[in-house]
């Protein structure tokens, strides 16, 4: 289903764009195409999506093909979803790897779950890794970039120099245009306290970018954590990140555009709500509320431990992902609706102890905040994206 | 109270935050004490109302422009509590600066403004700013936090290589938390742990002393007799941590089963660090 080969030195950028999504999430889809291979992410809380397209070229060879299900003959995708924990250490001293390896195969074995990753090396070393994937459709987002009014082009140096001011325990990181000058600063509540940390702020004239577009004067907040992952990777790759944004709310986009792969971040900003003030929590609890407002017919689903649930319904049917939002609106379109799989998003979103949604206020679920017709999120296979004009997406 | 100064020299700028550094790895919080012509970075002794950590900065040879004015005519010093690290990170982010000012602000509440102006790669200034939060410490509290009084050793010693030292005492640490440093007027010194198993010294010789600043000592004692104490292991490691280069001059005080007291110059910055003996 999946066989490629790549060089010492494009295993250093395909181990980059792993470490860059590791920042998202601690899962990752491997989903070749006939487009190429895409390595793409989703955080738990669907505040960020990284999705890294390797373009066939980029291999030193690159076979692809659908597996056709002896049942009933459908055609399906590899449907391949990796630990990080597992495919991580693989790709760890990036720079002795890029030194000491020849040739890096990926494959996949039909019969058994599992992509074996063969590493090559100087001296007539080889080491072969066996990953074992569970089955699960991946996730895409395809977002509008066009209807953007605010697009950035700048190299990794500049943006890599302004994240290094803000410490690790400030979470968010404001972003404010105007058409004289850009300003990163730490994004600060109404009030600040002696115990706050540092508020700091770096500006950067219009002269310091590729290419600089302001239509509108704004201020978004995102998290710095998945911004800092984009970077790992577009310093590898020595191009440019465009930034794509907009009002407050709306999602903002990082796009890297390079010949051999296409990289793209889709991160939530923080909305201009009045409860904005309110602590993470009580988003937390307004997003519960919401999900409890929408039918839930299965009530017999008790408190289990959300993997569990999991991997529960993966057995059932193949797990589409969607907000309930999409569900509703689409829920024509489903062929499997499976009451399981709703309860198992919400509960995914309940877990109190999740330390992602307390920390950081701009995790707004990308679906929520955002009116349809500038981006969806869409399952590649069964159903075409919402909106009519395809956007960056790879489906 | 104000307080404004401006740092335009890259040594002098590097130097300033090697300090700083060194300060974040002693204490978490510290005091900074602003006069006209020195800065201190204070630490004071929860336990003994004294102080545990005195640093010295003079004025002139890190800044081009300094102004200050204190609290009243009489008490012309500002006394601010800060998070060190703060300070240390915020100087760190200055790396290429062309110039880096500082000085005391009120934004909602007082805060420490360090104003850095970048050189780009395309050689063009970037303005980057940090506001440090910083509590001002009223004038009651200031006399646990005066600059503290040498004791009286009964023995004076010369450090040998910090790092040699701190080298040693970390592979100590695993063997028990009490360690014993004794040393004599004939240049020895020893760093002893114990525990029920093994007994480890290190022996460092020929360091030479100080001379004596009292005659009496130097008169009573026989220069083979060692003055020991007694110390918290983790407290020495912490202080030999946060000296990242040798010292222009280090001496050891100590006073027998009380404390040590260590002296230390890097280049113009003098720092004393206290430790008690452990009861």
């Amino acid at each position: 289903m999946l066989k490629c080969g790549m060089s010492g030195s494009q295993v250093k950028v395909f181990g980059k764009a792993i470490q860059a999504l590791s920042r998202i999430s601690d899962e990752l889809w491997l989903d070749p195409s006939e487009k190429g291979l895409a390595l793409r992410s989703v955080n738990s809380c669907r505040s960020a999506y990284g999705c890294v397209l390797f373009s066939p070229v980029f291999f030193q060879h690159y076979q692809w093909s659908t597996s056709v299900d002896m049942n009933n003959g459908t055609k399906s995708n590899l449907n391949c979803k990796l630990g990080i924990k597992s495919i991580l250490p693989i790709f760890r001293c990036l720079n002795s790897l890029e030194r000491n390896v020849e040739v890096c195969k990926i494959f996949t074995r039909s019969d058994k779950c599992k992509v074996v990753i063969q590493l090559f090396c100087r001296h007539g070393i080889k080491k072969t890794h066996n990953v074992c994937f569970q089955e699960s459709q991946p996730l895409q987002v395809i977002f509008e970039k066009n209807t953007c009014s605010n697009t950035l082009m700048i190299q990794p140096r500049v943006l890599a120099e302004a994240i290094v001011l803000f410490t690790s325990s400030q979470e968010e990181v404001t972003l404010a245009v105007t058409p004289l000058e850009v300003c990163i600063k730490s994004s600060t509540e109404e009030s600040m306290d002696l115990n706050s940390s540092v508020y700091s702020e770096m500006f950067v004239g219009p002269h310091e970018f590729e290419f600089f577009q302001i239509g509108v004067d704004t201020e978004i907040t995102f998290c710095c954590k998945e911004l800092k992952g984009m970077l790992i990777f577009s310093e590898a790759t020595h191009a440019p990140i465009t930034m794509h944004f907009d009002f407050p709310g709306k999602p903002m986009a990082l796009n890297i555009d390079h010949m051999l792969l296409e990289a793209n971040f889709v991160l939530a900003t923080l909305a201009d709500e009045p409860s904005r003030a309110s602590s993470p929590q009580s988003l937390c609890l307004s997003q519960k509320r919401k999900r409890s407002d929408l039918p839930c017919s299965n009530s017999k689903v008790g408190k289990k431990d959300s993997k569990g649930m999991e991997s529960i319904s993966r057995k059932v049917a193949p797990r589409k992902l969607y907000a309930d939002e999409i569900l509703s609106n689409i829920s024509a379109l489903e062929n499997s609706g499976s009451p399981i799989m709703k309860r198992v998003n919400s509960d995914t979103e309940e877990e109190p102890g999740s330390p992602s949604l307390r920390k950081c206020k701009a995790k707004n679920n990308l679906m929520e905040v955002m009116p349809k017709s500038y981006f969806c999120i869409s399952d590649i296979e069964h159903l075409p994206p919402l909106s009519k004009k395809p956007g960056f997406g790879v489906g | 109270m104000k307080f404004r100064a401006k740092i335009a020299d890259a040594a002098c700028l590097n130097h300033f935050t090697r300090v700083s550094c060194m300060v974040a790895k002693l204490a978490r919080t510290c005091t900074l004490r602003i006069r006209p012509h020195a800065l201190n970075f204070i630490l004071a002794d929860p336990a003994g109302g004294g102080v545990s950590m005195w640093c010295e900065l003079p004025q002139e040879n890190f800044f081009s422009e300094f102004q200050m004015e204190g609290v009243s005519e009489d008490n012309n010093a500002i006394y601010v509590e800060l998070a060190a690290e703060n300070l240390s990170r915020a100087l760190k982010t200055a790396q290429n600066a062309r110039a880096l000012k500082v000085k005391l602000t009120n934004k909602h509440f007082p805060c420490l403004t360090v104003s850095i102006e970048l050189v780009s790669v395309s050689s063009s200034s970037r303005m980057v700013t940090h506001d440090i939060p910083v509590k001002v410490i009223p004038r009651k509290l200031w006399r646990n936090l005066q600059e503290p009084t040498v004791p009286d050793a009964d023995v004076s010693i010369y450090l040998p290589v910090l790092k040699t030292m701190k080298s040693v005492v970390e592979k100590m640490k695993n063997i028990s938390n009490q360690l014993i440093i004794e040393a004599n007027l004939n240049g020895d010194l020893n760093l002893k742990i114990e525990s029920e198993l093994v007994c480890v010294t290190t022996h460092f010789k020929d360091l030479g002393n100080p001379p004596s600043a009292s005659e009496n000592e130097s008169e009573d004692r026989s220069p083979e007799q060692m003055a020991e104490v007694q110390v918290d292991i983790r407290k020495f490691l912490q202080f030999l941590a946060g000296q990242q280069v040798n010292p222009t001059r280090g001496v050891c005080n100590i006073v027998s089963h009380k404390m040590v007291h260590f002296d230390l110059l890097h280049e113009d910055v003098s720092l004393q660090y206290f430790i008690p003996a452990l009861s």
